[in-house]
């Protein structure tokens, strides 16, 4: 009896997001490319401070023509074959996301772009008000690091490394 | 020695108890992987994804694909023939002669394109308008091909060739320089690799030269692409003319080319057995056998330039 009641988990905290943003920017010596998503899809479980982020490729709007996003999709990111880009891990800080206040932690986990995992920890800024998460981040992301190489050809165009911009607001599921 | 036996079972449970914590704290996220694999399933079920890609450019060879032009996007396009291979070493085997088209197309909408070009080949003006009926989507709209409408004017201004061609003493009126072709493009992306099209076309010419010759060609077109690398494939192309509808003297046009891409250009570089780059031409009036070795090579550049910069572009 003791055994089950110890196994029993316990009531879930789950904050989940189907609109976060996500921006980012490619700051060549020629050429300057931003594109932008709202369709961040993200969970976050207060019980275990773990979580798990994933965008769809193909919702990435902007760039500097429709070619470019096209090529983006076909030559770049191959997302026919690779859909999707996610983020899954826990918050490395004890803290407790229940309580309304400011924090900064730290994110541990799988980043995964183009289907190359890479272990990342990710600094980000969170407010919890009235029950309801917003989550803050900057970060990097390396090109050469998801094995997405650069033409000789656009080598002035395109950065290796590409700022990227995290926005979400989450709420009780 | 018994000692040794106790600290190995130790650490054995240890190891295992380090095994269960892994596993669990795998298992909480992977729990929470799948939900959300759940939730953006849902969610893309709600959304129509629009296939990409079709084809690299808005012509396969010599023919259009279902591709359009995007909205405010100009795509200026230059395409060269050389002469025939069995020109011979005096020709140096068709480099000496060239037929050319220059024209332009121009996305009004995504779906809608207009276009227009000339050739040197019987001194050829075209213009065209394109649509894109349906679009081969996922999601909360499956439509699993593309199909674009094209209707194309051509008008040949050659009139000593007209007059030879059409066997006609006096010269053509202008509504005797003009034909028509009209298209039903219907194409599937299978893979990111690989595109097939069907293409049923009529072509109309308004003069033909003695009653017994149709003015009216049917034929059917075939073409597919296959990608070899990220920027370069292969594309084939056919035109099969419906027996009984054809002129006299008169081939299928087949082609077969490289393409490649760099940045804002298309490079497609064939061999073909059509001098000509406009439907009458290829389709309908081909003189050119591949087996008489009346085989040219040539070559498309397209580059776009981007004119009005898409709404969405803004952040």
């Amino acid at each position: 009896m003791i055994a089950v009641l110890g196994f029993k988990e316990q009531p879930s905290k789950l904050y989940q997001t189907t609109s976060g943003k996500i921006s980012f920017k490619s700051d060549a010596p020629l050429e300057v490319i931003r594109a932008s998503s709202n369709d961040l899809n993200g969970l976050l479980d207060l019980n275990k401070n773990n979580f798990s982020f994933k965008i769809d490729i193909h919702s990435f709007q902007g760039f500097n023509s429709p070619l470019q996003k096209e090529h983006f999709n076909e030559n770049y990111m191959e997302s026919d074959k690779y859909p999707t880009a996610s983020f899954s891990g826990k918050i490395i800080e004890d803290v407790d996301l229940s309580v309304d206040g400011t924090y900064n932690v730290r994110a541990k986990g799988t980043l995964i772009i183009h289907n190359v995992p890479q272990e990342r920890i990710i600094q980000s800024d969170v407010t919890v008000k009235k029950n309801i998460i917003t989550i803050h981040s900057n970060f990097t992301v390396l090109l050469s690091d998801h094995n997405i190489p650069i033409p000789q050809v656009v080598n002035q165009k395109l950065a290796n490394e590409i700022k990227v911009e995290m926005t979400a607001t989450l709420e009780p599921r | 020695m018994k000692n040794n036996n106790i600290m190995r079972t130790k650490i054995k449970l240890l190891v295992l108890c380090f095994f269960c914590f892994l596993f669990k704290g795998i298992g909480q996220n992977t729990n929470l992987d799948s939900l959300l694999d759940v939730q953006m399933k849902a969610k893309n079920q709600n959304t129509t994804q629009h296939t990409e890609a079709t084809f690299k450019t808005s012509r396969l060879i010599d023919g259009h694909t279902v591709e359009t032009t995007q909205a405010g996007v100009l795509d200026l396009k230059v395409s060269h023939r050389f002469g025939q291979l069995n020109d011979g070493f005096y020709n140096m085997f068709g480099f000496d002669v060239a037929s050319m088209r220059i024209g332009v197309d121009y996305g009004i909408t995504n779906r809608f394109t207009i276009g227009g070009g000339r050739s040197t080949f019987e001194k050829q003006y075209d213009g065209f308008l394109k649509y894109r009926l349906l679009w081969q989507s996922e999601g909360k709209k499956n439509v699993p091909v593309s199909v674009t409408l094209l209707s194309s004017v051509m008008l040949e201004t050659d009139t000593l060739a007209l007059k030879t061609e059409k066997k006609i003493s006096v010269s053509p009126s202008f509504a005797n320089k003009l034909s028509y072709a009209y298209q039903v493009l219907i194409a599937r992306k299978f893979n990111s690799n690989f595109s097939l099209q069907l293409a049923p076309t009529l072509i109309h010419e308004n003069i033909v030269d003695s009653s017994f010759n149709p003015n009216d060609i049917f034929a059917l077109g075939f073409g597919a692409r296959l990608k070899l690398t990220q920027r370069s494939g292969i594309n084939i192309e056919y035109y099969y003319q419906i027996p009984g509808t054809k002129l006299p003297g008169t081939y299928n046009t087949f082609s077969i080319g490289y393409e490649i891409e760099t940045g804002g250009h298309v490079f497609q570089l064939h061999f073909t057995n059509s001098t000509g780059m406009t439907e009458r031409t290829f389709i309908a009036e081909n003189k050119g056998r591949w087996n008489k070795g009346d085989i040219h090579f040539g070559f498309n550049i397209s580059r776009v330039f981007t004119i009005k910069k898409p709404k969405d572009l803004k952040m």
